[in-house]
């Protein structure tokens, strides 16, 4: 997939989509990717998801 | 729905309706970036906290974010880039009004196919990993090197060529596809 999204001609369905991602994660055995520990955020982005949180946000 | 969480693909298809209503409107696509673009091309194997947008047309954006029923979160550091949604519970950032200073290729970029909701653009995966490994040669985040080559190892197919050279602007020249594949 990644060669057709280097050269996008027309949108590719979500559901193709993650469909590639599924067997390409299936291929490499790529199931997880590290998270980003939160210590860099900016204080509007602390703000955003302190608000989504409030919110009852599950993100 | 797809195999992405419910949260990730409800954010991508009002991301999707936002873009139809700027282009309606004579205004260039907003575009993903950032940990949402990461979850999109990892099939949700990385939760975003929220979606990082650019868009050279803040106040057209944002003015389709208020009649979406988007607020401005307030209290303490607070600023106009960021965007709630109370209900749907979801938030949206203006993070640069163009894409990796402008370095990026444009027509690279991933268009998804959100049926009755529209389409969204995303960076392109060669680009989000570029992001990454400049990320990891600031030396602020080390976690990013190992975020970078899973995505590779996802997408080892990607037009190598340009990320090559997109990795070593990004990293200063310090870094190349050669240290994913270590």
């Amino acid at each position: 997939m990644a060669s057709r999204t280097s050269k996008p001609k027309q949108a590719i369905p979500l559901a193709e989509f993650a469909a590639d991602i599924e067997r390409r994660r299936l291929a490499t055995g790529v199931t997880d990717l590290p998270r980003n520990p939160g210590t860099r955020r900016t204080p509007s982005k602390k703000a955003l998801l302190k608000a989504i949180e409030a919110a009852g946000g599950n993100w | 729905m797809s195999a992405y969480r419910p949260e990730f693909e409800a954010a991508l298809r009002l991301f999707a309706h936002l873009s139809e209503a700027m282009k309606a409107r004579g205004f260039s696509a907003p575009i993903l970036v950032g940990g949402g673009a990461v979850e999109l091309y990892s099939l949700s194997a990385i939760t975003s906290g929220d979606f990082d947008i650019v868009t050279a047309c803040q106040e057209e954006f944002e003015r389709e974010l208020l009649r979406l029923g988007f607020t401005k979160p307030v209290g303490l550091g607070h600023t106009p880039l960021g965007w709630a949604h109370p209900e749907l519970r979801l938030g949206f950032e203006i993070v640069s009004a163009t894409l990796l200073d402008g370095m990026a290729d444009r027509d690279r970029i991933v268009l998804i196919d959100l049926g009755v909701d529209g389409e969204a653009a995303i960076i392109s995966v060669e680009d989000m990993i570029a992001d990454r490994m400049g990320q990891y040669a600031s030396g602020a985040a080390p976690e990013m090197l190992e975020q970078a080559r899973r995505l590779f190892a996802l997408h080892a197919d990607a037009d190598r060529d340009y990320m090559e050279r997109r990795i070593r602007h990004e990293s200063a020249g310090e870094y190349g596809i050669a240290d994913l594949e270590t």
